[in-house]
């Protein structure tokens, strides 16, 4: 198979995609089980309106309110707890810290130490699960 | 009508997405055609793996992508 790869940072309709599935991970629970399938099929499936529309059985008008509804509360939360924006710097954090250690394991050779910056790496790892 | 369409995997807070063929009628039930592609958010910048051929060869033969999907082929250079 062959594959072309592409970099970019520019923000777009798929970050908005990203952004809306990382709020619905973290505050999805808190909202109304209907916005939560609107939020999935949208979001997770990339349903149209439309089609979501027909599979849940209400106006296309009805899970566009959903969803713009749903969306303002996620924001809505993000903005009162923050806990998106203290995962990702956490999540930063540990990058760096792993990064570190396993720049410092390529250059070293003494046994002790070694043991050492792979118990760090465990303890990194097991961090990282509960964030 | 086939549809191009981004499907999330990857577990709680680490979203990844394949990019997926699969018949409009059958997209909720997670079944699909053929698997095209990835896009992962997570790196930075964000990856985009996308075999080229398949998705002309799907775009010619009428596939329709969703909006997001648009998106992602003109971003890896395979749309205008």
């Amino acid at each position: 198979m062959r594959y072309v790869l592409v970099y970019s940072g520019m923000k777009s309709s798929l970050d908005n995609l990203y952004e809306m599935s990382l709020l619905a991970d973290f505050y999805g629970a808190l909202l109304s089980q209907r916005q939560q399938d609107v939020l999935r099929l949208y979001h997770e499936e990339n349903c149209s309106l439309q089609e979501i529309a027909e599979e849940l059985g209400i106006s296309r008008q009805g899970v566009h309110e959903a969803l713009k509804k749903a969306e303002k509360s996620l924001r809505d939360y993000e903005a009162k707890l923050g806990l998106v924006v203290r995962f990702q710097s956490q999540e930063q954090v540990l990058h760096s810290a792993r990064e570190s250690v396993n720049a410092l394991l390529a250059d070293c050779g003494d046994p002790k130490v070694r043991q050492g910056l792979l118990a760090l790496k465990n303890d990194i790892d097991s961090i990282e699960e509960q964030v | 009508m086939v549809k191009i369409r981004l499907r999330r995997m990857g577990a709680h807070k680490k979203p990844f997405y394949r990019v997926v063929v699969a018949d409009q009628r059958t997209a909720r039930d997670g079944k699909s055609i053929e698997e095209i592609g990835t896009y992962d958010p997570l790196k930075n910048p964000a990856e985009i793996n996308i075999d080229a051929e398949a998705a002309k060869k799907w775009l010619a033969n009428g596939a329709v992508p969703t909006d997001t999907c648009r998106a992602l082929l003109k971003k890896a250079g395979i749309l205008e």
